[in-house]
């Protein structure tokens, strides 16, 4: 009854945010990379516990983003800036002021060829945490309609999947291999992440200077 | 990125994905969180909307937990989700991500009692309204304040137990009197 638990994400410390910049340039091996990230996962569990939450998640302490991430795991992606996407720079610069982002803070993973699985997105995550607790554990996953709408784009996209709609078989094999596999290695709680859905609904009807008319997911 | 399609279609399409990746898919609680935004502190840059538009859809998703927003006003009234989706567990968000000073119990309980009048104690979980650090590039808070807000809640749900350990029903008709 009423068990607590968190939705995923998880402030990250500076030098995990350094690290993450380090990886994303380049500069730094996975296993460098993840003796620093353990330690925020480590101090995002033990916040948790103390607190006395009944479902732990890891904080996405690995993660660009809830969603860009899967660059890491899939092939067939690139990890963008939202600049290097959008069509027209000029009215997109002025659409992230009035949104208050920040240039260059958010990326998006975009589709450029055929997508596979090339490692699990998500077990490596589990099975950490799980060696830090008995408590039952949640894994966020980005939803196949998000990944869908973020990643498909015309310029880069077209040439595996003409249309969006055709990316579908293989980004179900993926999130489905994915559910198994976290089911059988002990994970209780899979979440799928699908934070478009309000923008295909609510998108546009906004009024002007009250609320933004798009989710940036 | 995607060409859009009518609002129909395009909900019509995750329903799809969705249940494609969970079918036959046992042994393991299965969920979908959705929300309006999650990169700023600032309330009026989101989305606003309730949850009506989604409800058919929602309802045809086959996951036991729907985890929603409903600390911001922006998610609008619980009924609307309370009304056609209490056959399964909600994920109740009963606190902003966007603000570091924790809710008060009271504040917590009042989002619950709401909850109560459709769902049963025991499908009901709850969470932030969304992550504290979505994107790493815009994190919304410290560990500190994250660290602080779910102890609060924790306290919450050790109050909210008590009081409807009895059955939820007859206190929140208690509650309503």
């Amino acid at each position: 009854m009423f068990d607590v638990t968190q939705v995923g994400s998880w402030p990250r410390s500076e030098k995990l945010l350094r690290a993450l910049e380090d990886r994303r340039k380049g500069n730094m091996t996975r296993a460098q990379f993840d003796r620093i990230a353990d330690e925020d996962v480590r101090r995002c569990v033990a916040a948790q516990t103390e607190a006395g939450v009944d479902i732990v998640v890891d904080g996405e302490q690995r993660r660009d983003s809830f969603v860009s991430f899967v660059t890491e795991k899939l092939d067939g992606t690139k990890l963008m800036s939202m600049e290097e996407t959008a069509d027209d720079k000029k009215a997109f610069d002025a659409m992230l002021k009035a949104a208050d982002v920040k240039p260059g803070t958010i990326r998006n993973p975009v589709c450029v060829g055929k997508l596979s699985r090339r490692d699990p997105l998500a077990v490596d995550e589990f099975k950490f945490v799980r060696g830090l607790t008995d408590l039952p554990v949640k894994i966020a996953l980005p939803g196949p309609y998000l990944l869908i709408r973020t990643m498909w784009g015309p310029k880069f996209s077209k040439k595996s999947y003409p249309k969006p709609t055709d990316m579908a078989d293989d980004v179900v094999g993926i999130l489905r291999d994915e559910l198994i596999q976290l089911r059988d290695a002990g994970c209780e709680f899979v979440q799928f992440d699908e934070p478009v859905l309000t923008e295909v609904v609510h998108a546009g009807k906004a009024q002007e200077g009250e609320s933004f008319s798009r989710t940036f997911m | 990125m995607a060409t859009r399609r009518d609002a129909g279609s395009e909900l019509q399409f995750a329903v799809e994905l969705l249940n494609r990746i969970v079918e036959g898919v046992d042994g393991i609680r299965t969920g979908v969180h959705i929300c309006r935004g999650n990169w700023s502190k600032k309330e009026s840059v989101h989305l606003a909307g309730d949850y009506e538009p989604l409800v058919p859809s929602l309802s045809k998703i086959n996951v036991q937990q729907l985890v929603l927003e409903f600390a911001t006003p922006r998610a609008g009234d619980f009924g609307v989700v309370g009304r056609a989706l209490s056959n399964r567990e909600i994920g109740l968000g009963v606190m902003s991500p966007k603000d570091d000073a924790p809710e008060s119990i009271e504040y917590i309980a009042g989002k619950v009692e709401k909850a109560l009048q459709y769902y049963k104690p025991e499908n009901i979980f709850l969470n932030p309204d969304c992550g504290f650090g979505t994107f790493s590039g815009c994190s919304l808070t410290t560990h500190e304040a994250a660290s602080a807000k779910m102890k609060r809640l924790v306290e919450a749900a050790k109050v909210l137990r008590e009081r409807y350990a009895g059955g939820a029903q007859r206190k929140v008709g208690q509650a309503a009197a």
